[in-house]
């Protein structure tokens, strides 16, 4: 009988019945099906068994002796928790309220008697696919589950990595308020701000289409060249050029970031504001008044150098003016109708204000009466800064001074350049590179390649090419200057140029001393300075900035050694 | 009174072909089974332990039932179904009628044993 | 382009944008800005924008131009500086000579 052939997976079946004829009829039956069957004579004795075996399906009669069939089936339900168990109970029961009670208890179908033999194969069978189904979803719901707890353990590790290099910088300092969502690296927005070097800061806000891992990536980036370059002084043009020319290179097409870059200058009271595609800025006055900062670029990363533009808006500013930026989650947030909460809402909840703590406030308090009590959602980032008084500056300073301690405090480094080198190489980034290794000097980098550049080019173009600064007394001198000393360069033979430095700390800060020597003739020292420095109007002026920018300038033999003492202090 | 056959024959052989070897043997358990049932049934009936007498009245109205032995079958459903209704008298009655066809079918099981061997 | 010019419209004042480093590579370009042959220029701006870097050769080169454009009688405006450039202009004195703003 080929029906009664076993099934290729034979299953495990308990049979529990007091009864010792039916029993043996299902026994033979579910065996004759090719299963392999446990019995069980009483409800107790059953789950005995089930904790034994854990079988694939059970049959249980319902009037046993010792537990009945419907405890035995909750307590079978029970041991199998997240398992599927098909409970098949034996009865040829009638009545309704009988049956919903083996239906409560966990039963899942009945097996009426006299016993069909085509009925229980079918039951079984059905059973056996329900039980697979559910068994292959747990799998796959287990493994969904895993992935998951993998991937947030992932996105909790680069959330780590990516605070270590987008720190939130001085977000902190109490005239900048800003909201920030916790997983905004995840939702594409980046929200930066660094104190530079010269004084005042930069903040950046930024928008990545996209959200998820690739806006991560590429935001680390950002954030790196963001706090490199203006910690070591660069302007908000070169910043703004090299992150563009990054994303440019390393985003896909469609991808890009909507951004604004805010230079503050606090001591002179100016806002340098570039807007790339984000929302209407303002600059708010305390009496209420304000004015627009519009998006006037494209986003960055999507015009290559040549077209980039890194125009900014100036913006005059008084001490107690505030400015709003914001990405477009804000005007876009909306109520539980769906409707945003648009520009027009956002001026009406900005009025007369006391500061970035009032403006925050304000705007906070519309959106949330706005959107009721549902979250911002996670990309709405804004960020609100106060000028204030260049006096009233807080002080980042205690983070800056910890930093300029740590560094090379002292130590002396000989340079010297000779012959044919001297016409094809400039010294100047290598020996600025070597100072700017001290942080306090990096926050005064400019004096320091002035000072480079003035000693460098006075030995250069007066020592060893000796040309006169009196040919820059007409433009068409200037011209020829420039011409010669293009021509003398190519010819140099059997000169020098040598730098030493001496780096030494003092009570308040560092002391630089750059000594610079060349191999010409040079200059008849007292006479240049009998002169009132005997410098024509034009030219000379090298080493009067040298003079300005240092505490002491002194000459050495007859003019072609020069050393200078320069002092920085703890800011 | 609905009257059935006493056996089923085409169940019974369906039965000899489930169960192969141990038909003999299931046929002896229902003997044995049966006999033991009836005796508590009467038994409960008397001491009036009506619970007791309703477990034993329905196995073996399950247990006739998938033997093929349908008219015991029905008559032990009569009873029960006068039994939850309490109608003593008339359970009685039906009592010794299920006495009764016990003795005929365990005579036509034993006929049909030996036929068999 | 390191140097951008722009005329006004009624063609009296030139503005020249210096982008970059303004140092002595960008003197023929920055010379050519203001010596167009326009004799109506009364009005020089020189936007600093842009202006990364000031050597003391473009100081020469703003002196220059101070002189073609009347010495003493020049109207000439420095705008937008960056702290870096104003801190030289300021150590040379420039606030003397030029209307820095």
């Amino acid at each position: 009988m080929d029906q009664d052939l076993p099934e290729k997976h034979p299953l495990r079946i308990l049979i529990a019945d007091d009864n010792d004829v039916d029993r043996l009829i299902l026994k033979s039956l579910v065996r004759r099906l090719g299963h392999r069957v446990y019995q069980a004579v009483s409800g107790a004795e059953a789950v005995d068994r089930y904790r034994q075996h854990r079988p694939d399906i059970v049959l249980l009669d319902v009037m046993m002796p010792v537990m009945d069939g419907l405890e035995a089936a909750r307590q079978i339900k029970a041991l199998a928790g997240e398992q599927m168990v098909p409970v098949i109970f034996l009865t040829s029961l009638s009545e309704a309220d009988a049956l919903a009670r083996c239906l409560e208890a966990g039963g899942d179908d009945f097996l009426p008697k006299p016993y069909n033999r085509v009925i229980i194969e079918a039951k079984i069978k059905a059973f056996n696919r329900m039980r697979q189904m559910h068994e292959t979803l747990s799998r796959q719901r287990d493994v969904i589950h895993a992935h998951n707890q993998q991937l947030l353990a992932e996105q909790r590790l680069a959330r780590k990595v990516f605070d270590n290099i987008a720190h939130t910088g001085c977000l902190d300092a109490p005239h900048i308020m800003y909201r920030a969502s916790p997983l905004s690296v995840f939702s594409g927005d980046l929200l930066l701000a660094c104190p530079r070097p010269s004084g005042g800061l930069h903040i950046f806000i930024g928008d990545f289409t996209g959200y998820g891992l690739p806006a991560a990536v590429g935001a680390l980036p950002i954030a790196e060249m963001f706090y490199g370059m203006t910690s070591k002084g660069f302007d908000l043009g070169e910043i703004l050029r090299e992150i563009n020319q990054k994303l440019n290179r390393i985003l896909p097409t469609g991808m890009f970031c909507c951004a604004c870059l805010v230079q503050a200058n606090f001591h002179q009271g100016e806002l340098r504001i570039w807007n790339g595609g984000l929302p209407d800025g303002y600059l708010l006055r305390p009496n209420g008044e304000f004015q627009l900062v519009r998006s006037a670029h494209l986003p960055l990363g999507v015009l290559d150098a040549d077209r980039f533009s890194t125009d900014v808006v100036i913006i005059k500013t008084d001490p107690g003016d505030v400015l709003l930026m914001a990405t477009d989650g804000v005007v876009e947030a909306t109520n539980r109708d769906g409707e945003m909460y648009g520009e027009a809402r956002l001026q009406a909840a900005l009025g007369p204000h006391t500061g970035a703590a009032a403006v925050f406030e304000a705007l906070q308090e519309g959106l949330q009466a706005f959107t009721g009590d549902q979250q911002m959602q996670d990309d709405a980032t804004l960020v609100v800064l106060e000028m204030v008084s260049g006096s009233l500056l807080p002080a980042v300073s205690a983070q800056l001074v910890l930093e300029a301690r740590n560094g090379p405090m002292h130590w002396e480094s000989s340079y010297k350049i000779e012959g044919p080198t001297l016409s094809s190489f400039n010294p100047l980034p290598l020996l600025l590179h070597i100072c700017l290794e001290v942080p306090g000097l990096r926050h005064r980098s400019s004096d320091v390649y002035t000072l480079l550049s003035e000693l460098y080019a006075n030995a250069l173009e007066h020592g060893v090419l000796e040309l006169s600064s009196a040919w820059k007394n007409s433009p068409e001198g200037f011209s020829r200057y420039y011409a010669e000393r293009e021509r003398r360069l190519k010819n140099i033979h059997g000169h020098f140029i040598r730098f030493h430095f001496r780096h030494t700390a003092t009570d308040t800060g560092g002391k630089l001393v750059i000594a610079c020597e060349d191999s010409g003739k040079g200059f008849d020292v007292q006479q240049y300075l009998n002169n009132g420095h005997g410098r024509t109007p034009y030219a000379g002026r090298g080493l009067a900035l040298i003079q300005g920018l240092s505490e002491s300038v002194r000459f050495h033999a007859q003019g072609n050694h020069i050393e200078v003492v320069y002092h920085w202090r703890l800011p | 009174m609905t009257i059935r056959p006493h056996l089923d024959q085409d169940a019974l052989a369906e039965l000899q072909d489930v169960m192969e070897d141990e038909f003999g043997v299931l046929i002896r358990t229902f003997i044995e089974d049966s006999k033991s049932r009836i005796a508590t049934l009467r038994q409960t009936l008397a001491s009036g332990d009506n619970d007791a007498f309703m477990n034993s009245v329905h196995s073996l109205k399950g247990s006739s039932t998938n033997i093929g032995a349908p008219q015991l079958g029905l008559l032990c459903a009569q009873a029960e179904v006068a039994g939850r209704a309490g109608q003593m008298t008339e359970v009685r009655a039906l009592l010794a009628e299920i006495e009764n066809e016990f003795h005929v079918v365990e005579l036509l099981f034993e006929r049909w044993l030996c036929s068999a061997t | 382009m390191p140097i951008q010019t722009r005329r006004s419209d009624d063609g009296q004042t030139l503005t020249i944008k210096i982008t970059g480093r303004f140092d002595f590579s960008t003197h023929q370009a920055f010379r050519d800005a203001y010596e167009d042959g326009n004799t109506d220029t009364g009005h020089y701006v020189i936007d600093m924008t842009e202006t990364t870097y000031l050597d003391s050769s473009a100081l020469g080169m703003l002196l220059l131009l101070r002189d073609y454009a009347g010495g003493d009688a020049a109207r000439i405006h420095i705008e937008n500086c960056n702290g870096d450039v104003r801190r030289i202009l300021a150590i040379s004195n420039f606030e003397q000579l030029f209307d820095i703003r």
